[in-house]
């Protein structure tokens, strides 16, 4: 019972305090014209090119926006953690590690499939695509996957903040590398191969390819290895960022520094 | 000497700063669907004057409505009531003038570009008040070095600690050589040494013939560097004159500390109202309680207040003489 | 004459130098545009129709023109509120424009330094060289993006500033720029409605100059409307600059600190 009381208090308390997010002023712009304004952007660019067709850069960019607030929440809670002389607390505590941070995480997560689901109905209202209607419930799951999966690499990411220091601008270049590697506007088959071989060992990718699938008609049954492939390469940022994150606080309690990393 | 009022801009003779009733309300609103306005009075009709060369110091609490006052002063806020003049000019009207002619310097970490170098920051700055090209290089030059800063003007102000920062801001503040400048807690949150030369480089710029107005909740400060001192507390100024002065308005007085451990109010109250007892402060130190007495000189009070507190453990027991700062608590606490 | 001048010079090198400096508005103003030109220029390779191409190469150089404008003006006055020194700049003797236009002036600056890193960055990465026809009338172009834009920006510091947030507004407006602007999309493919306001921002008209110089049109027409529309910005930035720092002493309402 602790550890679900852990999960879901702890997560919201962390999560209300330093999301300062809920200004409609910033959230209307941030997490809802925004990523529509990229659906449209990259929808018109591939009519323009004649590249595909609308469907495909809605589920894309969708989901590829879905990223910023996964990536950004997800590191700024940890921030908050660390300013909030929190983070030594959290990570020392008694209390289970996975489902403390399972806890911070959901919101973040929830978050991100809000900001997609947002996208892919505007893409859909706006633009030329058509989504059956048998397809939705598998693409929300598909979307929640993906929304998870980008969380594990935003947490990989806060550990890194902890000592990069300039997180705004990592949290951007990260997006960028999303935005160009995960095959977001453009399918995986049609990029260099370098390009799709980084692009797998990335959130997103999958989820994306899924995604489409679905929205063309395919089954949940028919996508499953993607969407587990999704899970596994977000489980590894996951592991990745939850070992970072204990290296530094043996580390900083060698030296001392675990509030001022 | 002609009488403060005149006509236009002509500037009058006497004053270098001059605020007669200055009034300052500050319109909140809250709430989005019912919408429910407050008004706040800063500034509650304040009437100063300032000489010449003269450092003046208008001192009072967080709150008081002292950098209310001063914005007004430098043209920055609009008073909502009464009127001011700065070398004879009004600083409703003839903003631009005043602009050129006075120099603001306020206290804390903020109000410099981080990423350029100190000199550069001064480049900048004498740029937007207008000091000619030519000038600038032996002024900033000139201005480092008042302040201390040469040697070190070339590093980025990122890495400046507060009281650099607080010497850079000074020399800012005088790159157009100002006749009147304006300081609003300068030596807030500064340590000891640095605030001490600060106050010495204050205390030059007033030897250099400048006027300055100084903002303070320092009682030391005012009272080591002020020709003149108002306190102020609520938006209104409660006391002005000389340090001396001040010290005089609760002059005549002895002060009487008494150490205890653990007063009840009760028995605070019947030391308060002993004969001779002006007023009772405490002042918590640690464990102890220090009460602090005012009391009128000519009457035995030590007596019957240890009376009074019979039964609580008493420490050290002190008569001495008002200092600034039991004029300034006694004024600002309104008793 | 001289002074004004030489304070325009001092404060757009010092506060060049400022941004220039800072990861966000320095280098992530370069990338993120640079990124993004690059994932459009990917989506137009697929196909790798040469005349799509040079067109969304041309367009793709200069859409980050509008990242180190739109974006970092929005909040430079919310910058340097947190910085404290807005409250200087006010309290200062010159007047609130000819502190603004500089800056703004540095922000063009840095746009059209990501010209230059994307030129670049598209002959390395998509082998794309552009084909301009008249260099002289390109750079002229270019230039006169770089200053309308600056008077845009200077529009757009003195609106936003009301709003504490003006950040995520001005961050908001990145994309619709490069929508709008006819940088990687022609404007006629958008809907009807909505081309009127393309047009009514300078940059559009500069990207057709820009577009006809390099195929041997002639320019000087967009190049007109495109300044007489920056003019326009200019102008209502002037005023509402004024009325801005007047009700700020009326009202506290700029919350100076």
């Amino acid at each position: 019972m602790t550890s679900v009381r852990v999960f879901f208090v702890g997560g919201l308390m962390s999560y209300r305090a330093m999301f300062g997010w809920l200004n409609p002023w910033i959230l209307i712009p941030s997490l809802i014209v925004s990523p529509i304004c990229q659906i449209l952007l990259f929808a018109y660019i591939g009519r323009s090119a004649g590249v595909r067709d609308d469907e495909f850069y809605v589920i894309g960019n969708a989901l590829n926006y879905a990223a910023i607030p996964c990536l950004f929440a997800m590191s700024s809670t940890i921030e908050g953690e660390r300013q909030g002389h929190t983070l030594g607390i959290v990570l020392t505590t008694p209390a289970r590690r996975i489902p403390l941070f399972l806890g911070r995480a959901l919101p973040v997560i929830v978050n991100g499939w809000g900001v997609a689901v947002v996208g892919v109905v505007a893409g859909v209202l706006l633009l030329d695509a058509h989504i059956p209607g048998s397809a939705w419930p598998a693409l929300l799951l598909v979307v929640l996957v993906t929304s998870a999966s980008c969380t594990g690499l935003g947490l990989a990411m806060g550990a890194v903040v902890l000592r990069v220091r300039e997180g705004a601008t990592f949290g951007n270049v990260v997006f960028c590398v999303l935005l160009v590697f995960c095959g977001v506007n453009v399918a995986l088959e049609d990029l260099p191969g370098w390009m799709a071989a980084v692009g797998t060992w990335l959130p997103l990718t999958h989820g994306i390819e899924a995604g489409r699938l679905l929205a063309d008609g395919s089954t949940l049954g028919g996508v499953g290895g993607l969407v587990f492939r999704e899970i596994g390469v977000g489980a590894l940022y996951t592991a990745a960022g939850l070992a970072l994150l204990g290296y530094f606080e043996r580390d900083s309690r060698r030296r001392a520094t675990l509030d001022r990393v | 000497m002609t009488s403060t009022t005149s006509v236009g801009s002509v500037p009058s003779v006497t004053a270098a700063v001059e605020a007669i009733d200055l009034q300052r309300t500050f319109r909140t609103t809250s709430g989005i669907i019912r919408r429910t306005r407050k008004d706040v009075e800063a500034v509650r009709g304040v009437t100063f004057a300032i000489e010449p060369g003269e450092l003046f110091g208008l001192l009072g609490p967080n709150g008081a409505g002292k950098t209310t006052t001063i914005k007004m002063l430098i043209t920055l806020l609009l008073p909502t009531g009464g009127s001011a003049r700065v070398l004879g000019r009004d600083v409703v009207t003839d903003v631009r003038e005043v602009r050129r002619r006075i120099g603001y310097v306020f206290g804390g970490d903020r109000g410099l570009y981080e990423r350029l170098s100190a000199r550069d920051n001064l480049r900048y700055f004498s740029e937007l008040y207008g000091v000619p090209p030519r000038e600038q290089g032996p002024r900033i030059a000139e201005l480092l070095e008042l302040v201390g800063l040469t040697g070190r003007d070339r590093e980025r102000v990122e890495g400046y600690s507060r009281g650099m920062r607080q010497r850079l801001h000074i020399a800012r503040g005088l790159l157009h050589d100002p006749e009147v400048l304006f300081l609003d807690e300068p030596s807030i949150g500064i340590d000891p040494v640095g605030a001490r030369e600060l106050r010495a480089t204050i205390a030059q710029l007033s030897e250099q013939g400048k006027t300055v107005l100084l903002t303070t909740h320092y009682m030391f400060e005012a009272d080591e560097l002020c020709d003149r001192i108002a306190v102020i507390r609520q938006g209104e100024i409660v006391a002005e004159g000389t340090p001396a002065q001040l010290k005089g308005r609760v002059g005549g007085g002895r002060v009487l500390e008494i150490e205890t451990y653990g007063v009840p109010d009760d028995v605070l109250v019947a030391v308060g109202d002993v004969a001779g007892v002006r007023s009772v402060a405490v002042e918590e130190r640690g464990q102890q309680q220090v009460l602090i007495l005012q009391c009128e000189s000519d009457t035995e009070v030590t007596h019957p207040v240890l009376a009074r507190l019979n039964g609580i453990r008493v420490g050290r027991v002190d008569a001495r003489e008002p200092t600034l700062e039991d004029a300034y608590v006694e004024l600002v606490s309104g008793a | 004459m001289r002074q004004v001048l030489h304070q325009q010079a001092v404060c757009y090198w010092l506060q060049l130098r400022v941004l220039s400096t800072s990861p966000f508005e320095g280098f992530l103003a370069v990338l993120f545009p640079l990124m993004f030109a690059t994932a459009a220029l990917l989506v137009y390779s697929v196909n790798g129709d040469p005349v799509a191409m040079q067109y969304a190469g041309l367009g793709a150089a200069i859409m980050g023109m509008w990242t180190c404008q739109g974006v970092v003006a929005s909040s430079l006055l919310t910058r340097e509120r947190w910085a404290g020194t807005l409250e200087l700049l006010v309290a200062a003797p010159t007047p609130l424009s000819r502190i603004l236009v500089p800056i703004t002036m540095a922000m063009s600056t840095i746009g059209l330094y990501c010209v230059v890193a994307t030129m670049l960055w598209q002959s390395w990465v998509f082998d794309l060289r552009l084909e301009i026809e008249s260099w002289p009338l390109f750079v002229l172009s270019v230039l006169m993006a770089a200053v309308t834009l600056a008077q845009v920006g200077f529009f757009l510091s003195v609106t936003a500033v009301r709003y504490r947030t003006s950040w995520a507004l001005g961050a908001a407006l990145e994309y619709p720029g490069w929508l709008l602007c006819g940088f990687l999309i022609p404007v006629d493919l958008l809907p009807v409605w909505i081309q009127p306001l393309s047009w009514a921002i300078p940059t559009t008209w500069a990207m057709d100059a820009i577009r006809s110089a390099a195929d041997g049109g002639s320019p000087w027409g967009s190049l007109a409307v495109c300044a007489a529309t920056g003019a326009v910005y200019a102008v209502l930035a002037a005023y509402l600059g004024k009325r801005l720092v007047d009700s700020a002493r009326r009202n506290a309402s700029l919350a100076l600190t």
